[in-house]
């Protein structure tokens, strides 16, 4: 704290001496240094403490069996399937309550119906999925009506139902970052591009899409990273069929209780979104840049 | 122009955006729809109509109990969040300090690094420590994920705030906690409700925190839900799970009314 006793803070605004700035930084830095940093740096700690071997067995095992390998494919594949589904969806919904939807009273009652799902548990809104895709499921029983289908046909349990159930939990955050970028695109560039001549499409491809891009791609980030993370939705959605990062660390932790090789693949999640994080930042500077 | 493309392509972006909607809906629908069946199995739509499996859920010790093991954590994390927080971010926004990027950047990292990742790790730091699986190691994980949402509604409400009404508070004599709170706080206040509530909410439907470090006896109503979905299947988890969702209808349009969703930083 470089602003000396006895005058006015460097920013301007109330004076704070330097005793009650510790005090009041101080409570939060401790209580964050014992219960986040502490517990952190002990999970590295326990990665790095093998039961048998070198100080780097346990990652010498994970780069050695493939098995490891497939899972976190597995993971970063459905996390990608994810986040192209909610993209997809979320961008034409945002678009649509930008653009075209003129009653303010539809606009907030969408906006309430995206934000709903946020305020229940992944498990809540997961498990309106297990009674659509099961055997007697509404989506079973649709397929049949139609002719699409003689029998019931396995939707639950596979890479397909963790997708889709999973898009599901992370479709309000892609609709919520691309609309926030919407509202700051000013409409009369886009009655510009109209005026100029250029059809509906043209304007979309060659204004509105390139100007809501970091929308976009800072959706994307949110939507991949807490896909990868994502332990519920794919937990109740695979029945034990599929496995993926977050629940092979459960399992480990939990049934096998070998904590320091939970721990190896808790840190190699860690680094893995850590990397998506530095991907993403990379391509932002890049954007910027231009 | 041609106006028959242009409705045409209205019509599909429009009719695609209400599939949306139907898509974000409709599972809620089904649970509670599942949770006033009369039969016993998980039909929707229901079969008959009748509120039998609500009566087993709240005379059920098991979730009637977890309930509020969920509000006592979600509660109490979010105090001890606002009590820390805030002050941290009057400091974190008004004192110029080498390391002050850093600091804010560690108060909001619990926002992007995976949560089953915390949550193991409050179960080694508690295990080490001799507190594993108690209320305390719970409220500690839980207070460390509703932190960042806090703090990151304060630092947006204190950078768009009016420096000179607390410089004319003290020039009038009042002291820096007077200021605080008669002038600062007040002015804050709807950023900071709206991280408070965004924070309990955050910590109330968390599972991947709470499974690492629950008891048979120690647990919240996620987890309770999610042990049971994985047991058996009946239709009082639907019923469950809609008191669950009732409860989120009541949070999210108090938000609306007093806030505005928009406003309370929903992105």
């Amino acid at each position: 704290m470089s602003a000396a006793a006895g005058q006015s803070s460097a920013t301007g605004g109330m004076f704070i001496s330097r005793a009650q700035a510790t005090i009041f930084l101080g409570g939060a830095l401790l209580f964050m240094l014992l219960f986040f940093v502490g517990p952190m740096l002990m999970v590295i700690w326990s990665s790095l403490q093998p039961p048998s071997g070198g100080t780097f067995a346990n990652y010498e095992r994970v780069y050695n069996d493939g098995y490891y390998w497939r899972v976190l494919l597995n993971t970063l594949r459905i996390s990608m399937w994810v986040t192209i589904t909610t993209f997809i969806l979320g961008y034409t919904l945002s678009y649509y309550m930008n653009f075209h939807l003129k009653s303010p009273m539809a606009r907030r009652a969408i906006y309430i119906i995206v934000v709903l799902p946020l305020f229940t548990s992944n498990i809540v809104r997961s498990f309106g999925w297990i009674v659509l895709l099961g055997r007697d499921g509404l989506i079973n029983d649709g397929m049949r009506i139609v002719g699409l289908t003689d029998g019931p046909v396995q939707l639950l349990y596979t890479s397909g139902s963790i997708i889709v159930a999973l898009s599901y939990v992370m479709l309000p955050f892609m609709v919520l970052t691309v609309n926030s970028i919407f509202q700051n695109i000013n409409p009369s560039v886009i009655e510009a591009s109209r005026d100029l001549g250029a059809g509906p499409i043209v304007t979309f491809l060659k204004v509105t899409f390139p100007l809501s891009l970091p929308g976009v791609v800072a959706g994307s980030l949110i939507v991949f990273t807490l896909s990868v993370s994502a332990y519920v939705t794919p937990s109740i959605m695979s029945g034990g069929r599929v496995a993926v990062m977050p629940i092979l660390i459960y399992d480990y932790y939990m049934v096998q209780l070998d904590f320091s090789m939970g721990a190896t693949l808790a840190v190699l999640l860690l680094a893995t979104t850590i990397a998506i994080i530095g991907v993403y930042l990379f391509i932002l500077r890049r954007y910027s840049n231009r | 122009m041609d106006r028959t493309s242009t409705n045409w392509g209205v019509w599909v972006v429009s009719i695609a955006a209400w599939g949306v909607v139907l898509f974000l809906i409709a599972p809620l629908i089904v649970v509670i729809g599942v949770s006033f069946t009369e039969s016993n199995f998980l039909r929707f739509p229901p079969e008959g109509l009748s509120l039998k499996w609500y009566d087993v859920v709240v005379t059920n010790p098991l979730y009637v109990n977890a309930f509020w093991l969920s509000i006592q954590i979600a509660g109490l994390g979010t105090l001890i969040a606002l009590v820390l927080g805030v002050p941290a971010c009057l400091i974190l926004v008004r004192k110029k300090f080498p390391g002050a990027q850093a600091v804010s950047a560690l108060f909001l990292s619990p926002l992007i690094l995976p949560t089953v990742v915390l949550g193991v790790a409050i179960l080694q730091y508690a295990s080490a420590l001799g507190f594993v699986r108690t209320f305390w190691a719970l409220l500690a994980g839980h207070t460390v994920l509703i932190m960042p949402y806090i703090m990151r509604a304060t630092l947006v409400s204190l950078s768009e705030f009016d420096l000179a009404s607390e410089e004319a508070a003290q020039d009038l004599g009042a002291t820096t906690p007077q200021t605080l709170w008669l002038v600062t706080l007040p002015q804050i206040k709807p950023g900071v409700i709206a991280g408070g509530l965004l924070g309990f909410v955050i910590s109330w439907i968390n599972v991947e925190v709470s499974i690492f470090n629950s008891t048979s006896t120690l647990i919240t109503l996620p987890v309770r839900i999610f042990n049971q979905v994985q047991a058996t299947v009946d239709p009082s988890m639907a019923a469950v799970s809609a008191v669950t969702i009732y409860f989120a209808v009541i949070c999210v349009l108090l938000i609306d009314y007093f806030i505005g969703l928009e406003k309370a930083g929903m992105k």
